[in-house]
């Protein structure tokens, strides 16, 4: 039976001028069919903008269609006397953890949903035990949300809507805010739920692994449903993904290439043991047993012929000292950073990477230990912090909450005038700068707060590039951008490496991003520096980094039987 | 810096003061702080701070977690101080000096004034660390709720303030984000003069307010998705209901007034002298 069914589903939005008179109107929905059985777990996939949130809303009621007709669990969602009854039949949850709890302790905000629904206090009690014990957060139920980890409130938000008892559960990007750990969580969670609670699972989101356990996949696309089927049939379409802003996993790319190289392994492979075993079925023999050639590049980083640009030794420091909540950030950490180069910094969530790039440009003083910049240590009287905030950019997660002139060129001068460069100058350098992130003349004069997501966040690169400096700080430059909105902040970033030699230092949860582009590597582990060396040389022990919960890029894992560290599907389309 | 301020932050722990109904806590408070401006002598101060002990050590949140919310507030304890001291005048003056005078009795009252506030703050800041805000909320709801037949929104405006206390650790660490990032792009917030320093808060004003619209948007339709639509025929998961522990805490803020008052009649009346002239 179907639970949910769309019928030529269309959303229409319309930008109006300052008389209220619409001068364009645009469907974010356009003719939408899609057909949900009962008890499936469907993934909708689609770059940001493609229609696949406004969708989301409209299961929920949240919305009504322009035309066509939608279908929750046999009820319009046009027939407003049902529509807490659809409410509660189709459980949202969205994309912010913060932004969806409303209590102040987990078992309460659980205890939300039901509490609207008006059931009696004993069975409230019942569900939120239930709930909770289903999502595995029953432990933490007196806690305050503000003290669990992005993963944890997701499942306390997924637990809020499982007390509605609801047949369905629509999950809009639930884990883009997430570290790779609270992904796996929440994605384990919605799958439980699936299998042992019997609820259909709509799972909207832009990462490709998350999806290929699905029983079925749509892929949207200016506000039509493009592609659908399972999720081999859909990801056989490598080309086509790629083009519409999205991506494929590793291994299913390395076998769309190999098909292209002559090497047959068949339709579409989505994980590895598969790939092994197609593998063997079209070459006669395993992936262990390749030749040695091609010879893969060794490191680079050769560091003798570099100039130091900043040193940090022996930092060490605490938050909250004295209190029950007293954590060490940082111990003993020491790292040195050569000018032009590519850094990787790894870690997860509190592993004292954040607190580290706060250190290295004076906005957190360590208890202990030095920083030199050229050798001048920044921790004396005379030395001037603003001049080291010149020279050390550092841009914060999510830098488009940061925006805040009225036009995009105006939001980059800030930082030069802050500098007391002449208008000349600081003209100047905003159109560098902009012209360095993709921006052009166009973007001048827009309001920064009607860019999109990408556009948003290069302007507030920009923002910092522009003062010029030596060293380029990014932390998690990518979080929450869809595929193609990460390859071109990434690859920008590897340009600006190029011309203007500077060193950019990108902190980032994704082992594939920085296998890509970064030359050297560090890895932070419960507030101590774990490896620091060549890309390479540091996933060749992805034994031990799985064992504090992070892992080398997929294609590693894929080659590792041939006692080679491969990093990239490049490296790895070459070696097979 | 920032994330210093502890003032109105739950403290999870097991004790009486938790289980305590909101309502007997609010009411405890309130009934403290009038206590603080009635005791006018100094037994009455040395009953206010017993029993301000008592509850501190009762509720089980660490001393040191206390005061670091008044440390916060030093600055605006030191400035009254000093402005009651460089003005009040007194008969017992010490020095004199273009418009300040300096005097015995100036000093008294600082010392008074101080130590009153300091009392109101970790009397009130013992109620918010022990009760979750739902439950200040709901304990508000239901002691204003004969309002409702006058149709005051007691059910919205409870649900309002739950859901700013829910919001605040997130501003606040969201300030201290901007804050830094704008410092990383060279701006200044500390020095130049007060303009100056007003049109420094621009750049983080305009962006805190633009996040805090999204944010209410967001939950606003989190909220509809769960189904809210006000407080009618909407159930309770945690009712209040008074408890025999409630019963006795009301005995013993009862007792408390009683001793307060009688503290104050046998400074004030009985022996004639208030502390103050005690000392000069």
């Amino acid at each position: 039976m179907s639970i949910i069914k769309s019928v030529n589903l269309v959303h229409k939005f319309s930008v109006t001028d300052d008389n209220d008179n619409i001068i364009e109107e645009n469907s974010a929905l356009d003719g939408v069919n899609i057909d949900v059985a009962e008890g499936q777990f469907i993934a909708i996939l689609g770059h940001n903008g493609s229609g696949k949130s406004t969708f989301a809303r409209h299961i929920n009621a949240l919305l009504t269609p322009d035309e066509g007709t939608l279908y929750v669990a046999g009820m319009d969602t046009k027939d407003e006397s049902k529509l807490w009854e659809i409410r509660q039949n189709a459980g949202m949850v969205f994309q912010n953890p913060d932004n969806q709890i409303i209590a102040t302790m987990v078992e309460e905000d659980v205890g939300f949903g039901p509490e609207n629904l008006g059931v009696p206090t004993k069975e409230i009690w019942e569900r939120v035990d239930k709930a909770l014990s289903a999502v595995g957060m029953t432990e933490y139920r007196h806690h305050s949300p503000t003290k669990l980890s992005g993963g944890q409130k997701q499942r306390v938000a997924i637990a809020g809507v499982v007390a509605m008892r609801p047949k369905c559960i629509i999950l809009d990007e639930p884990t883009a805010m997430l570290d790779p750990n609270g992904r796996k969580e929440v994605i384990k969670t919605v799958h439980e739920l699936n299998k042992q609670e019997k609820v259909t699972v709509i799972l909207i989101t832009h990462y490709m692994n998350e999806v290929i356990d699905a029983d079925k996949v749509f892929v949207m696309d200016k506000g039509k449903v493009v592609m659908e089927g399972t999720p081999s049939e859909v990801f056989a379409h490598v080309e086509e993904l790629k083009s519409l802003g999205l991506d494929v996993p590793q291994v299913t790319e390395i076998a769309y290439r190999l098909n292209e190289k002559g090497i047959s392994m068949g339709q579409c492979v989505l994980d590895i043991d598969e790939f092994k075993r197609k593998y063997k079925n079209a070459t006669g023999h395993d992936i262990k047993n390749i030749g040695d050639e091609p010879d893969l590049n060794e490191d680079k980083t050769n560091k003798a012929d570099r100039k130091l640009v900043l040193e940090a030794k022996n930092l060490k420091y605490v938050y909250e000292e004295g209190t029950a909540n007293e954590k060490g950030a940082l111990d003993d950490v020491s790292l040195d950073i050569y000018e032009g180069e590519f850094l990787g910094i790894i870690g997860h969530t509190g592993s004292g990477k954040s607190t580290l790039i706060q250190h290295l440009n004076g906005l957190m003083k360590a208890d202990s230990g030095e920083i030199y910049f050229n050798g001048e240590n920044i921790y004396d009287k005379e030395f001037s912090l603003p001049f080291l905030r010149k020279h050390v950019g550092l841009v914060f997660q999510y830098p488009e909450h940061q925006l805040f002139e009225s036009t995009v060129f105006e939001d980059v001068c800030f930082g030069p005038k802050n500098l007391g460069l002449s208008k000349e100058e600081t003209t100047e350098a905003a159109k560098k700068a902009l012209a360095q992130v993709g921006l052009n003349e166009k973007y001048y004069e827009k309001s920064p707060f009607e860019l999109s997501g990408g556009e948003k966040r290069r302007v507030a690169i920009a923002g910092v590039l522009a003062m010029n400096p030596e060293v380029l700080i990014l932390d998690e430059p990518t979080a929450g951008l869809d595929p193609k909105g990460r390859d071109d902040i990434l690859n920008q970033l590897k340009i600006l490496q190029k011309e203007r030699n500077i060193a950019i230092v990108l902190v980032s949860h994704s082992m594939e991003d920085v296998a890509r582009f970064a030359d050297r590597l560090v890895v932070m582990n419960g507030g101590k520096k774990l490896y620091d060396g060549g890309c390479r040389e540091v996933f060749s022990h992805y034994m031990e980094l799985e064992k504090i919960g992070l892992a080398a890029p997929q294609v590693t894992y894929l080659m590792a039987d041939t006692g080679k560290t491969v990093m990239t599907v490049e490296e790895a389309v070459e070696l097979l | 810096m920032i994330r210093d301020i502890t003032i109105g932050q739950y403290y999870q722990a097991d004790s009486v003061v938790h289980r305590l109904d909101p309502r007997v806590k609010l009411m405890a408070t309130l009934v403290y702080i009038i206590s603080l401006f009635v005791a006018d002598s100094i037994l009455g101060y040395a009953i206010a701070t017993v029993f301000l002990i008592v509850s501190v050590k009762l509720s089980k949140v660490p001393v040191s977690y206390v005061l670091r919310g008044l440390k916060s507030l030093i600055f605006i304890l030191v400035f009254s101080a000093s402005f009651i001291v460089l003005f009040s005048k007194g008969d017992n003056m010490l020095a004199k000096f273009w418009i300040f005078t300096i005097s015995v009795e100036g000093i008294f009252n600082a010392i008074e004034m101080v130590f009153r506030l300091m009392l109101l703050l970790v009397g009130s800041s013992i109620m918010t660390f022990t009760t979750t805000p739902t439950d200040i909320a709901d304990g508000l709801e239901k002691a204003f709720g004969p309002l409702k037949k006058i149709k005051v929104p007691v059910h919205e405006m409870s649900m309002m303030i739950s859901i700013a206390f829910r919001f605040i650790p997130i501003l606040i660490e969201e300030t201290d984000k901007i804050m830094k990032a704008q410092i990383a792009r060279g701006a200044d917030f500390e020095t130049g003069g007060i303009i100056k320093k007003a049109k420094g808060l621009i750049p983080l004003l305009v962006p805190l307010i633009i996040s805090s619209i999204k944010r209410a948007l967001d939950l606003a339709t989190a909220m509809e998705a769960r189904c809210y639509r006000g407080g009618e025929g909407r159930t309770k998961m945690k009712p209040l209901t008074y408890k025999e522990i409630d019963h006795n805490a009301y005995m013993i803020l009862i007792f408390y007034v009683v001793i307060i008052i009688g503290s104050n009649m046998l400074m004030n009346d009985v022996l004639g002298f208030s502390v103050m002239k005690f000392f000069v």
